[in-house]
């Protein structure tokens, strides 16, 4: 059966026996203002076009070949950007589209939306919630306001409290707080301030990041830009970085949390299934701009610009290497793989077990704790 | 032709003072080509020589004007290449030479018009670029009274820029370049003064008769190397090649006979006829021997054939470089290429990455040493890796220099500082007018080649010039100093030192290692040493975190795309033992003295 980009005919598919669980990602890319080290899909200063937007990416859902699939549609991700920022009658549309078309069940999907402190009171937090919206999670970065003001956020740390205290109160009783490390001038203590900060507000699940300073970010210029001798901000040393993840997984660890992936952790149960299907590299639709799929062994993604998305333009597939790709994802869950899955690959395991990157543990090939440090020098070898 | 109506002559002048485009508008003006077919710099052919704006091989060209045959020699205008000036010089009769009125006179300036006037030739000085805002002619006038003693009065003041004083400098040719002197009556000898190859002609050597009428279709002799070919065409130089049935005596031209590559035609040779052979060959030629050398390797080692097919391509056509297949512990199979200096070395390294597409890594360069040893045996080294043990070694012998430097005199304070710190010995220092110095150093070979002229620069904020002369052997109390990588020996790190800089260059290199590499999943332990005793240690310390962020909304793209730019990262760089060491480490070396 085959599922290439949607090419807006109607086609479907012969073998109906083949359903797998589907992930749906749906991308806002509107934001008030771009972050210093933001190099993700976002724009601001764009919201006259929300709405043209949303209705493209209506039809985007309408338009799909993958209807007849849909029916076991059971994760649902709005993702940014800042979600938060549309008004609530554009989700309506959006999940009641879902629903009709695409049959999903709100009542046993997991349906997460990103939000930034600050871009949503109590009345449109509850909004999102009657709409079966039941996971939030929500952009913190930092609690401490000098590194929220070099990372270019709109919110200081009282924006934080007052956000999640709302998001209890209008019901959301599954919550993600994503904290990044290692950010320029951060010392090894304000990160474990961060990390107990974090813990006190009990969520149900943590996405702990370390910075990445990506090249024409305002971050870059600020660090890493050649051309500029003095430096407003030092980077952190690489011990230090892994201090601080070390801190992250030994606390997170007493404190109850599992840590499933890399660079999460949650309440038992709470585990993100949404991603866990990315890890495990099963079948997931993106819709919006910037958006990327994966569809029976086909990946594709949509045009970044807002405004080509709205006028039309055909979705870039991309080369995939499904055997190495599963390798790679699937070695970021902390429970590792299949040992059968790693055929045609027995000396590059062979090699990472001696170096202490990977174990192999009651049959399964996962990292080790070293590995968890060092895995991109695992990834590498499955590219 | 008549003889009498013939002139030969070169253009010299310092880097920059507008020889090509004088030349330029010498063609131009003599209607040799056509404005609309002028491209800039038509002497410039090579696309590195437009880009480096030098002239790295010399050509030739005929003009006619008036009545009389004008050739003009173009010469390389670069100290490395000075031994192709000397021999393109020695076919004229004349030079111009050319100097900046806003710069003066330069080193190159100098060391061009010595050449000249030890050949004999009629010079013309002429200031160039009066048109510039900055330009102070009265003050050149004065230096070119106080270094050559010429009058005022004989100076063509020009802008071959703007074409001023072009006609006067074409009538000053014809009135005071003499006609060549030479019989054609007398024995075949014609000088090969340059000499290129071409894909589909072979050899074209480019030669000036001196004696006797060159004619093709006979058997023709290069005296220096003694071999015999027959001349199957000759003719003169436009700007493509004019067959023609004879070449006189005093007339400039090209040879083809099927010689396969420029080491058989080379410059400086004399051409006479294998049945009725001159006497003896022209004065003057003097086999090439490169002073500079280094590793070439491969980064992947399946390019080594693909390497040797390159260099003999490039031999074909540069008779100055040599190379021999040489193997390192480290590095694997490479090149040991001997080269003219170090701009030399640039050249053909920026070729062969270029041209050839290939990735190498270039270990740092050497001169050539002569080691004496216990027993009285010399021997010569230019490789440090292949250096005797010091047991063996009674004395160590180094290349030297006479370093010439112009400056404004405010400069020779740290100019004197620099070329100490290089263990440069002064030898003296003169004026050239009130604001502009001359000073004279012996210095070692091995300081200049690795960035002295950039320190030069920057010390002088660009203002200073240099030229030099080989003029021998000393001895100098020089260590071989060796660089281990986790404890293994990397030979392509060694370098030779003078022991009293031994720990300063050690702590440096290490330091600068420390740098360059990157980390590895243990501990890398970066030693300096010489013999067994270790100088310097730094300590690369171990990856400690290295694993990508979240993928973004299921983006794999993004993030196959970081694993596989790390990967091939990795592949650049050269696996010596268990390390991965990047060119920057090969290069590191050279940048010791800053």
């Amino acid at each position: 059966m085959t599922a290439g980009p949607p090419d807006h005919r109607t086609s479907r598919p012969k073998d109906l026996k083949a359903y797998k669980p589907m992930g749906l990602y749906i991308h806002i890319p509107f934001c008030k203002k771009k972050c210093n080290y933001c190099d993700f899909v976002s724009y601001a200063g764009k919201e006259d076009m929300i709405d043209g937007y949303i209705e493209k990416l209506i039809n985007e859902i309408h338009c799909s070949d993958l209807g007849l699939r849909i029916s076991d549609l059971n994760t649902v991700f709005f993702g940014g950007g800042t979600p938060t920022l549309l008004p609530p009658k554009h989700f309506e549309n959006i999940i009641s589209t879902l629903i009709r078309h695409w049959k999903l069940d709100i009542g046993h999907s997991e349906i997460s939306i990103e939000a930034n402190p600050g871009t949503a009171d109590l009345a449109r937090l509850k909004a999102l919630r009657s709409l079966g919206i039941n996971r939030l999670s929500i952009g913190v970065q930092s609690f401490n306001d000098r590194h929220l003001k070099t990372l270019g956020r709109i919110h200081d740390s009282n924006d934080i409290f007052r956000f999640y205290d709302d998001a209890r109160s209008a019901g959301f009783e599954n919550i993600n707080l994503d904290l990044i490390f290692a950010l320029p001038g951060q010392t090894l203590d304000e990160w474990k301030k961060d990390i107990e900060t974090a813990i006190n507000l009990k969520p149900d699940h943590l996405s702990t990041y370390s910075l990445q300073i990506e090249e024409g970010t305002p971050l870059w210029d600020m660090t890493k830009n050649e051309r500029i001798t003095h430096y407003a901000l030092r980077v952190t040393s690489e011990e230090t970085e892994a201090a601080m993840f070390e801190y992250a997984i030994e606390t997170l660890a007493a404190n109850g949390y599992h840590h499933y992936e890399i660079s999460n952790f949650s309440r038992p149960g709470f585990e993100c299934r949404h991603n866990l299907n990315y890890w495990k590299m099963g079948d997931w639709l993106g819709v919006g701009a910037g958006a990327h799929s994966h569809v029976d062994g086909k990946r594709w993604s949509n045009t970044e610009k807002i405004e080509e998305y709205i006028h039309g333009s055909s979705p870039t597939p991309h080369a995939s290497e499904q055997k190495k790709e599963a390798l790679f994802m699937g070695l970021r869950l902390l429970e590792g793989l299949p040992a059968e899955k790693f055929d045609g690959f027995e000396a590059e395991v062979e090699d990472l077990m001696k170096d202490g990157l990977l174990e192999n543990e009651k049959g399964r090939v996962k990292l080790t704790r070293r590995g968890l440090f060092l895995g991109n020098l695992v990834f590498e070898k499955f590219v | 032709m008549d003889i009498e109506k013939i002139r030969n002559f070169s253009i010299i002048a310092h880097i920059d003072h507008g020889k090509s485009t004088m030349a330029d508008r010498l063609l131009e003006y003599t209607g040799t080509i056509e404005k609309r077919q002028m491209r800039e710099q038509v002497l410039d052919t090579m696309d590195l020589e437009r880009e480096r704006g030098i002239t790295i091989k010399a050509q030739a060209i005929r003009m006619e004007y008036q009545g009389y045959e004008l050739n003009l020699i173009d010469t390389p205008g670069h100290v490395d290449f000075s031994y192709e000036v000397s021999r393109s010089l020695a076919a004229c009769e004349g030079a111009l030479l050319l100097v900046d009125a806003s710069q003066g006179i330069e080193a190159q300036t100098l060391a061009n018009a010595y050449l000249a006037i030890n050949h004999n030739l009629v010079i013309i000085p002429i200031i160039n670029k009066i048109d510039l805002p900055n330009a102070e002619p009265e003050k050149v006038l004065i230096e070119l009274k106080n270094v050559f003693g010429i009058d005022k009065e004989d100076v063509i003041m020009a802008s071959a820029k703007e074409g001023i004083g072009i006609a006067e400098i074409l009538d000053a040719i014809i009135k005071k370049v003499p006609p060549p002197k030479g019989s054609n009556d007398a024995p075949l000898q014609a000088l090969i003064f340059d000499s290129h190859y071409d894909v589909y002609r072979g050899v074209i050597a480019y030669i000036r008769v001196v004696n006797g009428i060159m004619r093709p279709g006979t058997e023709i002799r290069m005296m220096g190397s003694g071999t015999d070919y027959e001349a199957i065409e000759i003719g003169t130089l436009k700007l493509g090649l004019q067959p023609k049935t004879e070449l006189g005596s005093g007339e400039v031209g090209y040879l083809i006979s099927g010689v396969r590559n420029v080491r058989e035609s080379r410059v400086g040779d004399t051409v006479t006829y294998s049945r009725n052979p001159a006497e003896s060959a022209l004065p003057g030629y003097q086999p090439i021997k490169p002073m500079v050398f280094c590793g070439f390797y491969p980064v992947n080692s399946g390019d080594f054939e693909h390497m040797k097919d390159a260099l003999l391509k490039l031999q074909l056509n540069d008779a100055a470089l040599t190379y021999e297949t040489e193997t390192s512990a480290a590095l694997g199979f490479g090149f040991r290429c001997g080269f003219l200096g170090l701009l030399h070395l640039e050249i053909v390294q920026e070729r062969l990455e270029r041209e050839y597409g290939l990735d190498l890594v270039a270990t740092a360069p050497s001169v050539v040493y002569k080691i004496i040893k216990t027993d009285k045996s010399e021997e010569l080294i230019d490789n440090p890796s292949s250096f005797p043990n010091p047991v063996e070694i009674e004395s160590i012998e180094e290349p030297f220099l006479k370093l010439t430097v112009f400056t404004p005199s405010e400069y020779v304070g740290k100019i004197m500082e620099l070329s100490i710190d290089k263990r440069g010995e002064f030898k003296g220092m003169e004026y050239l007018d009130p604001t502009r110095v001359m000073l004279t150093f012996d210095i070692p070979l091995s300081e200049v080649i690795s960035e002295f002229h950039d320190l030069l620069k920057s010390c002088s904020r660009g203002y200073a010039s240099m030229d030099y002369e080989f003029i021998g052997y000393k001895p100098s109390d020089l260590v071989k100093m060796d660089i281990l990588l986790n404890q293994e020996p990397v030979d392509a790190l060694s370098i030779i030192v003078h022991r009293e800089k031994a720990y300063y260059k050690g702590k440096l290199l290490a330091e600068k290692l420390k740098e360059v590499l990157p980390r590895h999943q243990f501990e890398v332990p970066i030693q300096a040493s010489i013999g067994n005793k270790v100088i310097a240690r730094e300590t690369k310390p171990a990856m400690r975190k290295n694993v990508l962020a979240k993928c973004y909304g299921g983006d794999i793209t993004r993030k196959r795309k970081l694993l596989e730019k790390q990967k091939e990262g990795k592949k650049r760089m050269k696996r010596i033992g268990s390390v991965d060491v990047p060119q920057e480490a090969f290069m590191a070396v050279l940048k010791l003295g800053s």
